[in-house]
């Protein structure tokens, strides 16, 4: 008898988990198929529904999302005010870099996207064009605070389309001199300042090189921080005014590129395979490398190694002809809004504080990065104790280039990576790498 | 007994067979299954940006994979990471499984650490593997005087990835092997060790054939697995890495084209071709199994 | 006597052979969560045990996550999906193993064709589903995926394939129906391939990244991988710390298969005793 209580109870369980809804309260253990089978039932419901936004499980609340848990605290503290001020809460909600970029595709498939968030030169052209981002232009020119004007041009621009701001500059990057004061005493070279050339510069690498360390390890994965500033320091170019063609075939570009591969011939640079395997950053922290040249976003990792915090300090990078010629090339980031956003006029409430003079201001103060409103970022200096960052700050006064980008940036990109390992190893001559690479780069350019 | 018509006893199996699957199935059609089909149909447009404007442009994804020779360098470097991973993981697993399925001391302090390398965190895995493989600074070169690019060497590098692969799924075999030889009967081995069958004979002749659905169902599910391996070599070859187009596999393809490229249709296209492999393999398997697999 | 001694020797060295290799790059992480940041990069000299431990470092992580939300979470998730997965798996391998039934085999191929596609593919549309669910940030949301398994499936399959046919038949001849064959008979002797499902979709629950930080942004309500993916961050690194946090989150995994595997070795006894 128990035995056939047993089968009645596996059966009705089952049938029940079959018709669906309304199983939970009755068969516990039916729940999860009960739940998978309401799935489609649901989703067609909440299709009819107003899109809501991601998590904000209470009522008017904001959510902010953005991808380096650095910059959270100092941030919140800023959102916090605003919160204060207009009665909305909002939470900043950290997702790494990889899972950002999903996270954000799968909000923009589905119609959810976070209320406010980072946009990101690599893709900011797509979120515009599909009418993802929130059209901020006529709440700019409605705005007291927001006067574009006061902004890095770069970055403003990079968030146009078709004559809309999509997005407000958050923040500015510049490229500096790390180098390892320690090794420069014990080569007895002099620190570099803002006398040095491009040619001191692989000159001085040279000079501090021995069995212990290289004087300068190049990044080659990453061209910010490194050869594109040579590149346009040296009059050369990576793509046109107009996005239409490269720039590598140009004789300055493969000057400029020439100096790199030199070095690393010459050993006063680690080859590829060392690089590929610890990152020029990570060699200055364990003093294999006297220099290396890093984005002003590395300052939290110098900061919190305690042998780069005793031994490293930075400078501005070297210019070619004329200290005019000194080159910074720059990114920004920007604040968007979900163009569906449930609370929008709160949103723009939020992205109005964060990049108004006195967001900006704060952002600087509490160390979270250089501001990207003109001027505001003097506080930004004193955020750290143990180096001298106005080898950053001036780079603001360099000739500013903002990071060569087209439509599908990571295409040419990811060509360009790998073309370049022929040069850095030394398998093919600079110029016929750079060549080839010009003509990959106009056909993928003529693609898009 | 050829009527069409089918007994109570046949109505009542094929009722609680679709009972018994029912949630498996709804849950796997709405979940995976979709999906899926959703893939193979991209496959064939060249996509717009967040699913809206896709183009249909036939087969000329599948036309330009059969010309594009980073997919086939791709494809091998996943085949030479399974023949490599899957066929030592499983020898080793089955061994260190049927030593820790005897009564000896320390069996299950020495179960536990077999298992550890399955409850690491992947970043901190690859951190680790990063650090021991280093050419410079790494425990390998510096405590063996040797002087290998383990991880940037485009000749060897695979092989490396391939290591830490076997490191991190020997816990995975041998729990199975271990589940597996639980149930096999033990009068089994007391009739063998009558017959005087020493430990050797017993592996090959009693227990490889007594466990091999076990034995079957980790080497179909660790090719699908090795074919599909991504995690660890987009952790550990950074990509400006001179081996990375010897080590690339077909799913880290995949993500670039899919993900950082936003080349969706491109993308399908690649997991159709890395579908199809699977397919085969997995059927070669199924077919082969009636050669070794004994089910009772 | 005497041969058995040497056999026993063999296994010994193979034993701990392995286990140095399994342990090796464990204790490093160990070391490694004690040191200071300049020592794990320090090469000349080779820096293998800190000099000083830094047990702050502990503190330092403690303070960073918050470890016992991210332990509720975690483990939630973990319980959750290990009971779907071992519910709806032994049934459906029962099925596909012991029952015939039309569109058997189809129904079984797609089972094998869930397994065959690497998951990335699923992650969009399935965070669709969440969304308009409104499961985001909930614990249902972080299961959602794992509702059912593919892999446990065909696992409990091949565990039915593997046993004795008569016991079936004797059952039905003493007049148990199908629901009562598998429940009294059939199930209780898979116990140990239920209890590998359960270590391993705990084991890949836990291991899952990309998901909880997608459909669990808030840090409060994520996983400890994901926690800890997020506090690796995207340029600062922080080794001794990482390596502790990745400790730290691995505690838990370890009680779980210390505790399934005293279900491993009971297994032992009653179905060793039974057949």
């Amino acid at each position: 008898m128990k035995k056939r209580i047993i089968a009645l109870l596996l059966s009705t369980l089952m049938v029940t988990s079959l018709v669906g809804c309304g199983a939970t309260e009755e068969a516990p253990a039916a729940a999860p198929a009960a739940t998978e089978e309401a799935a489609p039932a649901a989703e067609a419901e909440a299709e009819a529904e107003e899109p809501t936004s991601i998590g904000s499980s209470v009522e008017g609340e904001l959510t902010v999302t953005i991808w380096d848990e650095g910059q959270r605290p100092g941030l919140q503290q800023i959102v916090d005010e605003w919160s204060a001020q207009s009665g909305v809460k909002a939470t900043i909600q950290v997702v790494d870099w990889n899972s950002y970029w999903t996270l954000l595709e799968a909000g923009a498939t589905g119609g959810e996207l976070p209320d406010v968030f980072w946009m990101h030169s690599n893709v900011a052209q797509m979120y515009m064009e599909n009418d993802m981002l929130l059209d901020l232009t006529d709440r700019i020119s409605a705005s007291d605070k927001i006067d574009l004007a006061n902004y890095y041009e770069g970055i403003v621009n990079l968030y146009q389309s078709e004559g809309k701001q999509y997005a407000i500059p958050k923040d500015i990057d510049t490229i500096a001199l790390w180098y390892n004061k320690t090794i420069f005493d014990e080569m007895g070279v002099a620190y570099p300042d803002e006398t040095w050339t491009w040619n001191d510069f692989a000159d001085a690498a040279a000079k501090l090189t021995n069995d212990e360390h290289w004087g300068y390890a190049i990044q080659p994965g990453n061209n910010q921080e490194g050869f594109y500033n040579t590149i346009y320091s040296m009059g050369g170019s990576v793509i046109s005014e107009d996005k239409k063609t490269s720039g590598f075939d140009d004789p300055n570009t493969i000057k400029a590129m020439e100096l790199f591969t030199d070095m690393i011939a010459a050993g006063s640079c680690p080859d590829l395979a060392t690089v590929s395997e610890t990152a020029p950053n990570e060699l200055l922290c364990a003093g294999k490398v006297a220099m290396s040249i890093n984005g002003s976003w590395m300052l939290a990792g110098y900061r919190d190694n305690e042998y780069a915090a005793a031994n490293c300090d930075v400078a501005v990078l070297p210019y070619t002809n004329d200290p005019s010629d000194r080159v910074s090339i720059y990114n920004g980031l920007g604040w968007a809004a979900a163009a569906n956003g449930k609370n929008i006029d709160a949103a723009w409430s939020l992205i109005e504080h964060l990049t108004s003079k006195e967001g900006q201001l704060k952002q600087a103060e509490l160390g979270v990065t250089m501001s990207a409103y003109e001027g505001t970022s003097d506080a930004w200096v004193n955020s750290v104790d143990c180096f001298d960052l106005n080898g950053h700050m001036k780079m603001l006064d360099a000739k500013l280039v903002f990071r060569p980008y087209s439509r599908v940036t990571t295409v040419w990109e990811d060509m360009m990576t790998e073309k370049l390992k022929e040069a850095w190893t030394g398998e093919k001559a600079t110029a016929d790498v750079c060549a080839d690479i010009a003509a990959e780069m106009n056909a993928a350019l003529a693609e898009e | 007994m050829k009527t069409t018509k089918m007994t109570p006893r046949q109505k009542n199996e094929m009722l609680w067979g679709w009972i018994f699957i029912a949630p498996t199935m709804l849950g796997l059609i709405v979940l995976n299954i979709i999906p899926i089909f959703q893939t193979i149909h991209q496959s064939f447009y060249k996509t717009g940006d967040f699913g809206k404007g896709n183009k249909f442009v036939g087969l000329a994804n599948y036309q330009k994979v059969f010309g594009d020779t980073e997919v086939w360098q791709a494809l091998w470097n996943t085949a030479k990471y399974a023949i490599v991973e899957v066929p030592i993981s499983i020898v080793i697993a089955l061994v260190l499984a049927v030593f820790l399925n005897k009564k000896i001391k320390g069996r299950s302090a020495f179960r536990t650490i077999m298992f550890l390398p399955m409850i690491v965190a992947p970043a901190a895995v690859a951190m680790v593997w990063k650090w021991i493989y280093n050419s410079n600074f790494g425990l390998i070169n510096n405590v063996f005087g040797t002087e290998v690019n383990w991880i940037s060497n485009p000749q060897i590098a695979i092989y490396s990835i391939a290591v830490i692969g076997i490191w991190g799924v020997i816990g995975y075999n041998m729990v199975l092997f271990i589940a597996g030889l639980q149930e096999v009967p033990r009068d089994y081995y007391e009739a063998a060790s009558l017959d005087g069958a020493n430990g050797f004979n017993q592996f090959i002749h009693i227990t490889v054939p007594l466990i091999s659905p076990t034995i079957f169902f980790v080497l179909v599910t660790r090719v699908i697995a090795a074919m599909q391996v991504f995690d660890v070599i987009y952790m550990i070859i950074d990509y400006n890495n001179p081996a990375l187009k010897k080590t690339e596999s077909l799913v880290y393809l995949f993500y670039k084209y899919s993900f950082e490229q936003s080349k969706k249709g491109y993308g399908a296209t690649v997991v159709v071709i890395l579908l199809a492999v699977i397919m085969v393999l997995t059927v070669i398997q199924l077919i082969g199994q009636k050669k070794w697999v004994h089910y009772e | 006597m005497k041969k058995i001694k040497i056999s026993t020797i063999v296994i010994y060295i193979i034993l701990i052979f392995f286990a140095f290799i399994m342990l090796a790059p464990f204790v490093w992480m160990l070391l490694t969560a004690f040191k200071t940041t300049a020592e794990t990069m320090q090469v000349d000299p080779f820096v293998l045990v800190p000099e000083v431990w830094q047990v702050e470092n502990f503190s330092k992580v403690v303070k960073a996550m918050d470890f016992v939300k991210l332990y509720i979470n975690t483990i939630a998730m973990i319980a959750l999906r290990v009971l779907c997965a071992i519910l709806t798996s032994t049934i459906a391998g029962y099925a596909f193993a012991r029952l015939e039934f039309k569109g058997k085999n189809f129904m079984f191929a797609l089972v094998l064709l869930q397994m065959m596609i690497p998951v990335q593919i699923f992650i969009i549309p399935q965070y669709v589903m969440v969304s308009k669910l409104h499961l985001t940030n909930t614990v249902w949301g972080l299961v959602f995926p794992g509702l059912v398994s593919a892999f446990g499936t065909f696992l409990l399959k091949q565990a039915y394939m593997g046993l004795p046919r008569d016991l079936e038949e004797a059952a039905r001849l003493d007049g148990c129906n199908i629901p009562q064959t598998f429940l009294h008979i059939m199930a209780p002797l898979t116990k140990s391939s239920m209890v590998a499902l359960g270590i391993f979709t705990a084991v890949f629950a836990y291991k899952d990244l990309m998901w909880p930080m997608i459909v669990c942004p808030d840090s409060k309500k994520t996983t400890l991988a994901s926690a800890l993916a997020k506090m690796s961050g995207q340029y600062s690194q922080k080794y001794p710390e990482l390596m502790m946090a990745a400790l730290i989150s691995c505690v838990p995994m370890i009680i779980i298969y210390i505790f399934f595997q005293k279900q491993f070795i009971e297994g032992i006894a009653t179905s060793g005793g039974k057949l």
